[in-house]
C-alpha cells in the first residue's frame, strides 16, 4: 500500500545527520521501496512511499521507515522509540478475557486518569496534517501519531463511560455468534453510525459488564464510551488481532482503514506495550493526567525463530562473492543479531521484523542492501531444446496460410454476457460467462469490419481468430483450443455467396496439413476444433523461423465513418498510372486517405484508369457536399491535364 | 479487376508470442502452456499466496460458478501456475516460458484489461543465481528490442519469489523513444523454496528463477500503441498497421 511519510518526522529518530530528501529517495528507490512521490509542503517534504506486503508489519511507520534509512546509511537512529523502556506499573482495574488466544495473542490496556480533552499543540497538528490526517482532539491525536509513528493502531475509551463490574472494567474479546449485531462509528462523509448484523465468527471487543460488542476487533470501533470535551478519564486499547480473520472481516464489510491494513500485516508482538508506553508519556504532556498502570494479556510468547544461512547458499543464490564480514556487517545493520557456527550464520531478526523466517529471506536482506548493482549477468549457457509445442507450431501453420489468402488474424473476448460456464462477482455484465465458441464473436467482427474494405484497400472482410473455448463436460469445464474462420463480402450482411471462398480457404488447410478438418459451417463462418486435430498431427521436431516483424509505429485511426467514391478517366495510352495518381492525390487534398487503382483498359488508342478514393476525418463524420467538393476539384484539375472523367 | 490477393495480416501479439518463443528456444527454453481456467490450488496455493494475505490484494479475481467446476476454480490470474504444472510433471533442470492469456477482473481503461497476455519464464537447476537472471533478461530484450538493454533490480515482493525483484531495462543508443531511460518491465526473482518443494524439488540441491512480463505492455512499448483494449477489439483497422 502506499503511505504518507514526513520527513520532519523521520528526522525526529534519524537526528541532526539525517540525510536529504533526495539522498532519502534514491536509497529506499535502489535498496528497499517505490518513492511514488515527494512533495515539498510547509518546510516538510512529504514522501509517498509503495510499502511491499512484507514489509507491511514494521514499515507502515515512520520509525520503521526511519530505522531502514539507518540501515541503508549504517548510521544508527538517533532516538528509537522501540527501545524505551516501558515503566507503567502492572493494574488490576481492568481485566480483559479473551476466548481464543490464537485470535488475539496479545492485549494491552492502560488507564490515565484526570486528562484534560482539549485542541492538539501545534506541532502535533503539523505531523499529523503534514500526512494528511485531520486533528480531532489531543487525545484522538495522540493514537494516531503513535500509529504512524510505531505502526501499532490504538484505541482510547472514556472510562468513566465505561461500566465498571466492582471497581474494574472488564474486556472480552470473543468471536461473534451469528446474527449479532455491533454499532460502528459512521465512517467518513456519513453522518450515522453503522449498525453491522454479522455472521458469526468475527472477532468482537465487548464490554464484559453487560456483554455488549463494542467493536470489531481490528476493523473499527463504535461509539461506545467515545472520548468527548468533558472526558477526564481514558482507557487505551493497544492489542493484537489474527491478520487473515481482521481481513476477511474487513474486506467482508467493505472497511479498510489505516487500522486494518496494520493488523492485516501482522505488527511485531513487542509493539502493544511499547506504544502503551510512547502514548502514556505523549498524553500526560499535551492532556495533563496520571498514569494508573497497564495490563497486559500476553500468554503465549512469540519466540523470533533462529535462522541458520549457509554463507555459500548466499553467494550461490545472489551470483555475486561476498566475504563473510560484509554480510555479517549488513545483517547487524538490518539489526540482525548473528552467530557465526562453521560456515553457517545463525540469525535472528530484530523484533520489529515479523518478515524474516527462512533463509532465502536473510539472503533478500544481505543482496539488496548490498545492492542488486553488483549483480553480474550471466546468460546460462545453451542447450538443445527437449521439447516442442505442439499447438504453437500448427497453430502458426495456420496463420501463414490464411495470412497467404488475405485473412487477418483478429483476438477477441473470451466473456460472454450469456453461455455455458458462468463467472461469479463479475464487474461487469457483459463479462459473465465465457465463450464456449467463437463463432459468433467472429461474426460480430466481420459485422463491425465490413464497412472498412475500401479504407483498407480489400476487397472483402476476411478475418480468423484462434483461441481458447470453455465447455461442461462431465460434471466440470473443458478447454479447447478452437480456429474460426470467416468471409463477408457485403456491408449489409451475410449475402450467402461467402461459403464458397470459404470452402475454398478450408480445403487449402486441410491440403497443407494434410488432414481432414471438422468444420462447422454457417452463413460465412466455418469452426473447427485445433486441439481435436492435433492429437492426429504428427509431433514436431523444429520450429518455423519467424518472419522479422517489419518496424511499425502505430498511428491512431480515425473513429469516423468513411466516405468512398470512384472516377474513372480517359488518358492517352501510355500514361503512368503513378502520375495520375500523383495528380489525383494533389487535387484531393489531405483527407483523402487512400487511392486504389480499380482497373486499366486500352481502346482506340485512349486508357481507362479506374480509382476508388477514400476520404476521412480524424475530428467529423464526413458529409456529401464536402465530399462532392473534392471531387470537384478533381474534375477540374484532371480536365487541365486533358484527361477526360467517363 | 486483378486476381492477386492481398496479404492479410497476422495479430501483433501472436507475432509477438512467436519471437519471443524463437527468442527462448535458442537457449533451450520450452514453451509450455496451461489451463486459462485454473484451479485455485494451483494458481494461489501451490504460489504460496496465502488465503487471506495481502498478496492477493495484488489481483482481481474470476472466480467460476461453483456449480460449473468440482474444485474451486478461477480464470488465472497470472501464468505462473503453468510453471507449477511444469515443475511437477517434468525432470529437472528444468528451461521454460509460458506466455498465454491472463485475466483480472478490474474496471477497464487504456492501460488496463480485464483479459491480457503475460510472458513468464524459469530456470531451475544445481546452482541457478540472480546473474543468470539478470544475463537471460538482457538476452531477450537485446534480441526483442534488437539493441543492446541493460537491466537493473530493485527490491519488490512477490509471495512466489524470494528474494523478488523490480526489473527496469534501459535500451542503450538509438532514437528509439524507448532508449536511453530506465523503464519498468518486469517482476522476478529467485523461486521460493516454498513453492519449489510444493513440486517436491529438493531446495537444498536446486534452485531457480522466474520472471514475468506483460506482453501487452512489451506491445505497447514495442509499436507505440496507445490504447491496449485495440488489442482485443477485433478491429481490422488496428491489426492491418502491422
Amino acid at each position: 500500500m502506499v503511505q504518507k511519510y514526513s520527513y520532519n518526522w523521520l528526522c525526529d529518530y534519524l537526528g541532526e545527520n539525517a540525510p536529504t530528501p533526495e539522498v532519502i529517495a534514491d536509497l529506499l528507490t535502489a535498496h528497499a521501496f517505490e518513492v511514488e512521490g515527494i512533495d515539498e509542503h510547509d518546510s516538510d517534504t512529504i514522501f509517498e512511499l509503495k510499502i511491499l506486503p512484507d514489509r507491511g508489519s514494521d514499515c507502515l511507520s515512520h520509525r520503521g521507515i526511519a530505522r531502514e534509512i539507518a540501515t541503508l546509511t549504517g548510521v544508527p537512529l538517533a532516538v528509537d522509540p522501540l527501545h524505551i523502556p516501558v515503566t507503567i506499573s502492572a493494574t488490576d482495574l481492568i481485566q480483559v478475557q479473551i476466548a481464543d488466544v490464537t485470535l488475539s495473542p496479545r492485549f494491552t490496556a492502560s488507564l490515565i486518569r484526570g486528562v484534560k480533552v482539549d485542541e492538539s499543540p501545534e506541532w502535533l497538528k503539523t505531523r499529523l496534517a503534514a500526512i494528511g490526517t485531520r486533528s480531532i482532539n489531543n487525545i484522538v491525536d495522540a493514537t494516531n501519531y503513535v500509529m504512524y509513528a510505531m505502526g501499532q493502531p490504538l484505541h482510547a475509551y472514556d472510562a468513566v463511560k465505561f461500566p465498571q463490574v466492582n471497581g474494574v472494567w472488564q474486556f472480552v474479546v470473543r468471536p461473534a455468534e451469528a446474527g449479532e449485531t455491533v454499532s460502528l462509528l459512521a465512517e467518513g462523509g456519513k453522518d450515522e453510525d453503522r449498525i453491522v448484523t454479522l455472521r458469526g465468527g468475527e472477532l468482537l471487543i465487548v464490554d464484559g459488564s453487560a456483554n455488549v460488542p463494542i467493536g470489531l476487533a481490528g476493523v473499527k470501533g463504535g461509539r461506545f464510551a467515545g472520548v468527548t470535551t468533558e472526558t477526564t478519564d481514558i482507557i487505551i486499547e493497544a492489542a493484537h488481532f489474527d491478520a487473515g480473520l481482521t481481513r476477511r472481516t474487513a474486506r467482508g464489510l467493505g472497511i479498510v482503514i489505516d487500522a486494518s491494513k496494520r493488523f492485516e500485516n501482522e505488527p511485531a508482538r513487542a509493539l502493544p506495550p511499547l506504544s502503551q508506553q510512547m502514548i502514556t508519556d505523549l498524553i500526560i504532556k499535551i492532556a495533563g493526567g496520571t498514569t494508573l498502570g497497564m495490563i497486559d494479556v500476553y500468554p503465549v510468547p512469540k519466540v523470533p525463530p533462529v535462522v541458520s544461512v549457509e554463507v555459500r547458499a548466499v553467494n550461490a543464490r545472489l551470483g555475486i562473492e561476498l566475504s563473510t564480514e560484509v554480510m555479517v556487517d549488513i545483517l547487524t545493520r538490518v539489526g540482525v543479531t548473528v552467530e557465526m557456527m562453521g560456515d553457517t550464520l545463525s540469525c535472528t531478526g530484530p523484533l520489529e521484523r515479523t518478515d524474516l523466517n527462512i533463509p532465502e529471506d536473510f539472503i533478500e536482506e544481505i543482496g539488496r542492501v548490498y545492492g542488486y548493482q553488483h549483480v553480474v549477468s550471466v546468460v546460462p549457457e545453451t542447450v538443445p531444446l527437449s521439447e516442442y509445442n505442439v499447438r504453437h507450431v500448427y497453430s502458426e501453420q495456420i496463420r501463414a496460410v490464411l495470412v497467404a489468402a488475405g485473412f487477418t488474424e483478429i483476438i477477441t473476448t473470451s466473456f460472454r454476457n450469456q453461455d455455458e460456464i458462468g463467472l461469479q462477482s463479475s464487474l461487469a455484465s457483459d463479462k459473465c460467462f465465457l465463450r464456449s465458441e467463437l463463432s459468433s464473436g467472429l461474426g460480430d467482427a466481420l459485422s463491425k469490419n465490413a464497412p472498412f474494405t475500401d479504407l483498407l484497400g480489400v476487397a472483402d472482410t476476411k478475418l480468423f481468430e484462434i483461441g481458447t473455448v470453455f465447455t461442461r463436460e462431465s460434471g466440470t469445464v473443458v478447454e479447447h483450443v478452437s480456429l474460426v474462420v470467416g468471409v463477408r463480402l457485403r456491408t449489409t450482411g451475410y449475402s450467402g455467396k461467402e461459403d464458397a471462398s470459404l470452402t475454398l480457404v478450408c480445403n487449402l488447410l486441410e491440403a497443407e496439413l494434410g488432414i481432414p478438418f471438422d468444420w462447422v459451417l454457417k452463413a460465412g463462418v466455418a469452426e473447427c476444433s485445433v486441439s481435436t486435430l492435433l492429437a492426429t498431427l504428427p509431433v514436431p521436431t523444429a520450429y518455423a523461423v519467424v518472419p522479422k516483424a517489419k518496424e511499425t509505429i502505430y498511428k491512431a485511426f480515425s473513429v469516423y465513418p468513411s466516405v468512398s467514391r470512384d472516377i474513372a478517366l480517359w488518358v492517352q495510352e501510355g500514361t503512368e498510372v503513378s502520375a495520375v495518381e500523383e495528380i489525383i492525390r494533389f487535387a484531393a487534398g489531405p483527407l483523402m486517405v487512400r487511392l486504389t487503382h480499380l482497373d486499366t483498359f486500352t481502346k482506340d488508342g485512349r486508357t481507362s484508369l479506374a480509382f476508388r478514393l477514400v476520404f476521412q476525418s480524424s475530428d467529423r463524420t464526413l458529409v456529401d457536399f464536402e465530399v462532392n467538393g473534392f471531387m470537384e476539384s478533381i474534375n477540374s484539375i484532371v480536365a487541365e491535364k486533358g484527361w477526360i472523367v467517363r | 479487376m486483378a486476381t492477386f490477393i492481398p496479404r492479410g495480416h497476422q495479430h501483433p501479439l501472436t507475432h509477438m508470442i512467436a519471437e519471443i518463443n524463437q527468442i527462448f528456444a535458442e537457449i533451450g527454453f520450452v514453451f509450455a502452456e496451461g489451463p486459462e481456467a485454473e484451479l485455485e490450488l494451483y494458481n494461489f496455493d501451490r504460489l504460496n499466496i496465502k488465503k487471506d494475505h495481502p498478496a492477493r490484494d495484488m489481483q482481481d479475481t474470476f472466480w467460476l460458478r461453483p456449480a460449473d467446476v468440482t474444485e474451486p476454480t478461477v480464470l488465472r490470474t497470472h501464468t505462473s501456475p503453468v510453471q507449477v504444472r511444469y515443475m511437477e510433471s517434468h525432470p529437472l533442470p528444468i528451461r521454460m516460458i509460458c506466455p498465454g492469456k491472463v485475466f483480472r477482473n478490474e474496471a477497464t481503461d487504456a492501460t488496463h484489461e480485464a483479459q491480457f497476455y503475460q510472458l513468464e519464464g524459469m530456470y531451475i537447476d544445481r546452482g541457478v543465481h540472480m546473474g543468470q537472471l539478470k544475463g537471460t533478461i538482457e538476452y531477450f530484450f537485446s534480441k526483442f528490442f534488437s539493441g543492446e538493454v541493460e537491466v537493473r533490480f530493485r527490491p519488490s515482493y512477490f509471495p512466489f519469489v524470494e528474494p523478488g525483484v523490480e526489473v527496469d531495462m534501459m535500451l542503450k543508443g538509438g532514437a528509439s523513444k524507448l532508449a536511453n531511460r530506465w523503464i519498468e518491465v518486469m517482476g522476478a526473482g529467485m523461486i521460493h523454496p516454498n513453492v519449489l518443494r510444493g513440486s517436491g524439488i529438493d531446495t537444498s540441491d536446486f534452485s531457480g528463477f522466474a520472471f514475468g512480463v506483460g506482453i501487452d505492455r512489451l506491445a505497447v512499448m514495442k509499436y507505440g500503441i496507445d490504447d491496449i483494449r485495440h488489442l482485443y477489439s477485433g478491429d481490422a483497422r488496428f491489426v492491418s498497421q502491422f
